[in-house]
């Protein structure tokens, strides 16, 4: 490897491409192409329907501009929609029969399906480009009666399922990206966990993009039922390429009488190099519906990666007593951009929501917390606490805060924080007398600053989640 | 629904203006034209759909001139004050009898070119049709002895107008100069009042201001406020405009030099269906600035209160101290609080915080005030007291305080 | 003066007193003891007319039924309450506060209101009595006050009321000696035969200031024993759980 590419991977550890035969739709973005992702995944005809549906409203809308980060126009005529690695065409049985070469790239990733296996906590469906190519632990859950697999056999096998809640919270007509998704999804998760049923283990998916000059679309969705627990996590890597790629996914969530679902995300795709050059833009809809009475959704996020992040992962707080939560990190570094946040409609009475965003921003990055809080007439006692702390490296880069904050019931309670600081010189010199270095020391505090967040994740993930803190920093203070 | 037309030939009344300025002014007017009054469309009335209020309010709306003819005013006697008067926002006259008059300039104020172009509606319209507002200058090193209160007197035959007017202060190097603000409305109509005042701040200069109404009235007011602050000036706004129907105060501030300070406070009891915006945007610019702001709002009946404000931070703007917070006690089932305090900052060696609350009143307040034998109306308008309290604290001189004190008394008595 | 009979309250369906039986009379000192979670401060606070308590049971003041009266009634007609935690309340002046609820407690019973003239000598005679710096009323109500401060600066606000029938609740707690005998000179000197109060301690401490009458043990809602004034003393050696 040349010296520079060796810098290169310095930068980004996921940044490798793995040399798998794929199949692809065609390029571009038209009807043929939909029937084309409808037609290989064997759906019915109701789904295909749903997508048309979708892209003819799709026609008639606009990107929306009003957040800050501008990006170059994305040419959706020149973008692969459907990016699939050869072998998988018949589906392997067990990991045993996965292509070596894909379980070699899950190693790379720290995330070895076999070393899973045998630590038996956590059921992973991993997503490659745009199908899912292997699910572990089927035989636990379905003991349980949990459904764990890709979307697309959700559609053939639990269509019932599927069209109840698929567009339920996230409406097909929702927003340009929203729709886009609608329209041309190719994989994803699907969850379901029963009536009075506790997930035994984390569930977990792994989401990657490799093939160049592709989109990626997955569609999540996920319904606890009533008085059922669910634990979800996501990461998500992608190879350096020069060019900017799209992933546009949708996440639904749906959570009923005293049902809860946690999901966690770490997002560390390809941020693009030093200069800015390359990256993911990951516009990623997420929304749940705390749809039963006293039912909670909890939202934890790690955002490190991508060149451009735009996601405001939401709870409709519908039922009576209905949490919705909010923990975030966004660690922008170079050149960098998130404008990240969340949306909490408060609806029903007693419904109570905690929104805490950390974020971290440093060289020429910029980094903007956007969030809702809306109280509605008929949501009584609604509590809501909002703390939203940034941390700046230097004057080149921009830390912002936009809270909206509606409150149309007199009876309840809003409190909303934030502060905007650099890290404190007298801490960094501590740690610098007890013989850490400047990153070291740098990563200690940061990681300090997150904590709150950092806790919030299952072990699997905390571990991880704070070594990116650390890398992601690196290089950022001179 | 109000059919607003406003022909081009008013500007033409407009009388000694050059042909640049025309320009300015009609291509302003033809601007608010296109776009006519800003409905919660533009990112800035958000929570303040300017144009549905003036369609539900108004049949019709005109802009014609009105005159500024009235025999007497009864003057304030709680203090001994300068003042400037103001009748339908056209300076009628003014009085300095307490200060050294050659330090003083003050002229009617017709300049209308020297300002940027601006996207919002109102700005432009006014930018088009205002004239005939103030003018004062205070020269280097004066202090005034005693406050200048201006008396913006609305006569009571304004019904379905929007008056447009425009002022200036402007203060030379160490100067000092206390404002009220004091509107008188005798009219018992609905009228728009669109106003635009630009305020400059040489290096060491102060001023304090006091904005206020003398009762309630059915007045629909937008300002904007345009101030430029330098090294080591000091501004303070206190805003405790509860007598309007309608108010949006838009106050944008440069801190040009270094240490400036900005002091924007507010204190509000809102009643019925009273509608008030405060709208700062705080441009730290220099280093080692300090901007301080606090707006509570008590919201009672159908009211609704809003807070938007930003502070803004330049890369080079290092040792920036900026602190908002707006708080807002909701006491009316229909009464409803909007805030979007925002932070855009570049630099990393600030201090920024913002916060914002609402929420009822304290039940376990409420219940301690009430085991002392208060009742529960009057331990709610003491706890309603004591909230705006620290407002009103701000005001240094004993009399205007009182004076204030009992404004505000007055408003929350008649919860 | 008060005759509780089988009081029973409960907090969102949870009972907390569980059939309460008192009664005192004019001129009399009763001290109630009782573990954390006995629901001494319940007791307190259903006295004083505080709302969120569902209630069942005799609560008579001077034989009349007090269920119905609301708070500041009750206080207008002589019950006081010094609170275990004070509130503290911004932006409202002590002294301007003390006024209109002394004044509201004098209209309600037909006295005439004092002039702030009157009123400020009567703070004055009553805060130099007490020992308690006057400097603390010109301050906001409660407003950075220190524990004690804030404990003193309710029984000024006893002292000056001068109500027929006075609850300490725990007003002892987180209290220095010097403090404690602040508090104990300031109801021993109101002590007379008209006069009633309710001492709430988890400590015998106060009641070696405060010689109650009676003194009763609280235990999960009910008064479990009752004594005269060595039974304090024996609670102190033996502790509650013994009585159990």
């Amino acid at each position: 490897m040349k010296q520079q590419e060796l810098e290169k991977t310095k930068e980004y550890k996921y940044g490798f491409t793995t040399d798998i035969e794929s199949i692809r739709a065609p390029k571009g973005l038209n009807e043929g192409v939909i029937k084309f992702i409808s037609n290989i995944k064997k759906e019915p005809k109701w789904m295909l329907d749903w997508r048309l549906k979708a892209f003819n409203r799709l026609k008639n809308m606009k990107e929306p501009n009003w957040q800050k980060p501008k990006y170059p126009k994305i040419n959706y005529q020149d973008l692969y929609y459907y990016s699939a690695p050869k072998s998988t065409k018949d589906k392997p049985k067990s990991l045993d029969e996965v292509d070596p070469k894909l379980l070699e790239t899950y190693k790379k990733l720290g995330i070895s399906l076999k070393e899973q296996e045998k630590l038996a906590g956590v059921a992973v469906d991993a997503v490659f480009d745009s199908v899912s190519v292997a699910t572990t632990f089927k035989d636990k859950l379905t003991e349980k009666g949990i459904i764990f697999c890709p979307i697309s056999e959700a559609i053939q096998k639990h269509p019932d399922l599927v069209k109840k809640y698929l567009g339920s919270v996230i409406p097909i007509t929702d927003h340009y990206f929203a729709t886009l998704n609608s329209a041309v999804f190719t994989d994803g998760s699907f969850v379901y966990v029963p009536e009075g049923i506790r997930c035994p283990m984390e569930l977990s998916t792994y989401f990657r993009i490799n093939a160049s000059e592709t989109g990626q679309f997955e569609r999540t969705l996920i319904i606890a039922d009533k008085g059922s627990y669910v634990s979800y996590l996501e990461g998500c890597t992608a190879p350096m390429r020069d060019e900017n790629q799209l992933h546009a996914a949708n996440v639904e969530l749906v959570a009923l009488d005293d049902a809860e679902i946690k999901y966690s995300t770490v997002q560390n795709w390809y941020p693009g190099d030093k200069n800015g050059k390359g990256g993911i833009y990951n516009f990623v809809t997420k929304r749940g519906a705390c749809r039963g009475n006293n039912s909670k959704i909890s939202w934890t996020q790690v955002e490190t990666g991508s060149a451009i992040t735009w996601k405001y992962p939401s709870c409709i707080l519908q039922g009576d007593n209905s949490v919705g939560e909010f923990y975030s990190i966004a660690i922008t570094n170079n050149y960098q951009k998130a404008d990240t946040g969340t949306k909490m409609i408060h609806l029903g009475k007693n419904t109570k929501s905690k929104i805490i965003s950390k974020g971290i921003s440093a060289g020429n990055a910029d980094n903007t917390y956007r969030g809702l809080v809306d109280i509605n007439k008929k949501a009584i006692n609604a509590r809501n606490y909002t703390q939203c702390d940034s941390l700046l490296m230097g004057n080149k880069c921009g830390a912002h805060t936009v809270p909206y904050i509606k409150n149309k019931n007199h009876s309840s309670i809003i409190e909303h924080e934030a502060t905007t600081s650099k890290i404190n010189e007298d801490q960094l010199y501590y740690c610098n007398q007890r013989g850490l270095n400047q990153e070291e020391a740098i990563g200690l505090i940061v990681n300090g600053f997150c904590k709150e967040v950092l806790q919030q994740l299952p072990m699997e993930f905390a571990v991880e989640a704070q070594k990116l803190v650390g890398i992601s920093l690196e290089g950022s203070v001179g | 629904m109000l059919n607003f037309e406003i022909n081009s030939k008013e500007i033409d009344k407009i009388e000694k203006i050059s042909r640049e300025e025309k320009d300015f002014r009609i291509k302003n007017l033809e601007f608010f034209k296109t776009i006519g009054f800003p409905n919660k469309r533009f990112e800035d009335w958000k929570f303040s759909d300017f144009k549905n209020i003036v369609d539900n309010n108004f049949n019709e709306l005109a802009v014609n001139k009105v005159s500024n003819d009235i025999s007497n005013i009864d003057l304030l006697n709680d203090f001994n004050h300068n003042y400037i008067l103001l009748v339908n926002g056209s300076l009628h006259s003014s009085n300095f009898q307490y200060e050294d008059k050659d330090k003083i300039k003050i002229s009617s104020y017709n300049n209308n070119i020297d300002y940027k172009v601006t996207k919002n509606p109102l700005v432009c319209l006014n930018h088009a049709l205002s004239e005939n507002g103030y003018f004062i200058e205070i020269k280097e090193d004066y202090k005034f002895k005693k406050v200048l209160v201006i008396y913006n007197y609305f006569t009571e035959d304004i019904k379905n107008k929007i008056l447009n007017n425009k002022n200036k202060i402007k203060l030379n190097k160490n100067s000092e100069l206390h404002v009220i603000e004091y509107t008188v409305n005798k009219s018992k109509f609905k009228f728009i009042n669109n106003s635009y005042e630009d305020i400059v701040l040489d290096d060491n200069s102060k001023l304090k201001n006091i904005y206020l109404q003398n009762n309630k009235s059915d007045g629909f007011f937008h300002k904007f406020l345009r101030n430029k602050l330098s090294s080591n000036s000091d501004y303070s706004n206190l805003i405790f405009s509860s007598g309007l129907k309608f108010n949006k105060l838009d106050i944008e501030c440069d801190l040009v030099g270094e240490k400036a300070k900005c002091n924007i406070l507010s204190g509000l009891f809102l009643n019925k269906d009273e509608h008030q915006e405060i709208k700062t945007r705080i441009n730290h610019l220099f280093p080692n600035c300090k901007s301080f702001q606090k707006v509570k709002n008590v919201l009672s009946s159908q009211s609704k209160g809003i807070f938007q404000g930003k502070i803004y931070v330049n890369d080079i703007a290092q040792k920036t101290d900026a602190y908002q917070l707006s708080k807002a006690l909701l006491l009316g089932d229909h009464a409803e609080f909007n805030s979007k305090p925002e932070l855009e900052i570049y630099a990393d060696d600030v201090k920024c915080s913002h916060g914002s609350t609402s929420g009822s009143i304290d039940e376990n307040s409420l219940h301690y005030l009430m085991t002392r034998g208060l009742n529960k109306e009057n331990s709610t308008r003491l706890l309603i007291k004591g909230f705006l309290n620290d407002i009103v604290e701000f005001i240094k001189s004993k009399s205007i305080k009182r004076f204030v004190e009992r404004k505000l008394e007055e408003q929350v008595n008649g919860y | 003066m008060l005759e509780i009979k089988n009081l029973q309250a409960s907090v969102n369906a949870k009972p907390i007193l569980k059939g309460l039986n008192l009664s005192i009379k004019p001129g009399e000192v009763h001290a109630i003891m009782g573990p954390n979670g006995s629901g001494k401060s319940t007791l307190a606070n259903v006295l004083s007319g505080k709302s969120g308590y569902e209630i069942s049971g005799e609560l008579n003041f001077k034989g009349e039924n007090l269920k119905k009266i609301p708070v500041e009634e009750r206080a207008q007609k002589g019950i006081f309450l010094a609170f275990q935690y004070p509130l503290e309340i911004p932006g409202v002046n002590t002294n301007n506060f003390l006024k209109t609820s002394l004044n509201s407690v004098r209209k309600a019973n037909g006295e005439k209101e004092l002039d702030t003239m009157s009123f400020l000598r009567l703070v004055k005679e009553k805060s130099s009595e007490l020992g308690i710096d006057e400097k603390i009323l010109s301050r906001q109500l409660n407003v950075g006050f220190s524990g004690g401060e804030k404990k003193k600066n309710e029984i000024l606000q006893m002292k000056i009321l001068d109500p027929k029938f006075s609850i300490l609740d725990e007003t002892d707690s987180g209290l220095d000696i010097d403090a404690l005998k602040i508090i104990a000179k300031g109801v021993n000197s109101s002590r007379n035969k008209e006069k009633s109060f309710l001492v709430i301690t988890h400590y015998q401490r106060l009641l070696d200031y405060i010689k109650p009458d009676f003194v009763h043990v609280l235990s999960d809602g009910k008064i479990i024993k009752t004594g005269c004034s060595e039974l304090a003393q024996e609670l102190e050696k033996t502790g509650y759980k013994k009585l159990n």
